[in-house]
């Protein structure tokens, strides 16, 4: 999986490519979002659109750090979330416990 | 020949892929990225690809994580059983003392939708059309029709 993060206006924007499964990508994706909350980050966003598989340990990192990061007042936003991801999500019930946006500019827009 | 549940009997499937690796996410990847290889060659469609790669891929993870305690020197076993109607059957069989599916929380109640496990299971349920487990928990299979 390919994963770039950077800020814009005071949000880390993460970008990933690939599927989201157990193993080096939801190894990455944990380090990422580690790095990005230890510099005291806690509002993200990622864009999902080239995601085309969620699984549940990929589906457990989200709403843990979910849950972290709105502990610290901030949040995290979903980007673009692919047809399956959406179906993914919704299936074991924690669609509805991001804020979804159909590009980077409105994710990044709504933190203000 | 692939057993069958209730349902049109055990005529017909042949086995299209059968691989024991050891427990590791890499061989969990090299799994599942053949199990896709084989349902696009049977044009299967995409919306039933995805549904089946997922479970497979939900239940490879439980057998290295929980049946082999991520311990590279066990092994993982994957069958595959097709047959000409698009229909498949696919086993998972780890060397784990097995576990009791049915003492498995909802993962949707309140209380764990912020966990971060503990959805593996009910999405192989949610995705398949059957699912049995065997030897105490340790193998399971999976129906697709």
């Amino acid at each position: 999986m390919d994963i770039n993060v950077r800020k814009r206006s005071e949000v880390q924007l993460i970008q990933l490519r690939g599927p989201l499964r157990m193993g080096p990508a939801v190894d990455g994706l944990r380090q990422a979002m580690e790095e990005v909350i230890g510099h005291g980050d806690y509002r993200i966003a990622i864009n999902l659109a080239e995601v085309a598989m969620i699984d549940s340990s990929g589906i457990g990192l989200l709403v843990r750090f979910l849950a972290s990061t709105k502990k610290q007042g901030g949040n995290i936003k979903l980007v673009q979330p692919s047809k399956f991801a959406i179906q993914t999500l919704k299936l074991v019930g924690v669609l509805n416990l991001f804020e979804i946006f159909e590009d980077d500019d409105a994710a990044v827009a709504s933190f203000s | 020949m692939a057993d069958e549940p209730g349902t049109g009997g055990s005529s017909g499937f042949s086995e299209l892929l059968n691989l024991s690796l050891p427990a590791t996410s890499e061989s969990i990847a090299t799994i599942t990225d053949a199990i896709s290889e084989i349902l696009e060659r049977l044009e299967i469609p995409e919306q039933k690809r995805f549904e089946i790669d997922l479970a497979v891929q939900e239940a490879l993870a439980n057998a290295v994580v929980h049946g082999c305690d991520g311990d590279p020197s066990k092994t993982i076993t994957c069958k595959l059983n097709g047959d000409s109607h698009g229909r498949v059957v696919i086993s998972v069989t780890d060397p784990g003392p097995g576990f009791r599916p049915e003492v498995i929380p909802d993962p949707k109640r309140t209380e764990g939708l912020y966990g971060d496990h503990g959805r593996g299971v009910y999405l192989i349920r949610q995705l398949m059309d059957e699912v049995q487990f065997e030897r105490g928990g340790a193998e399971i299979k999976m129906w697709k029709y």
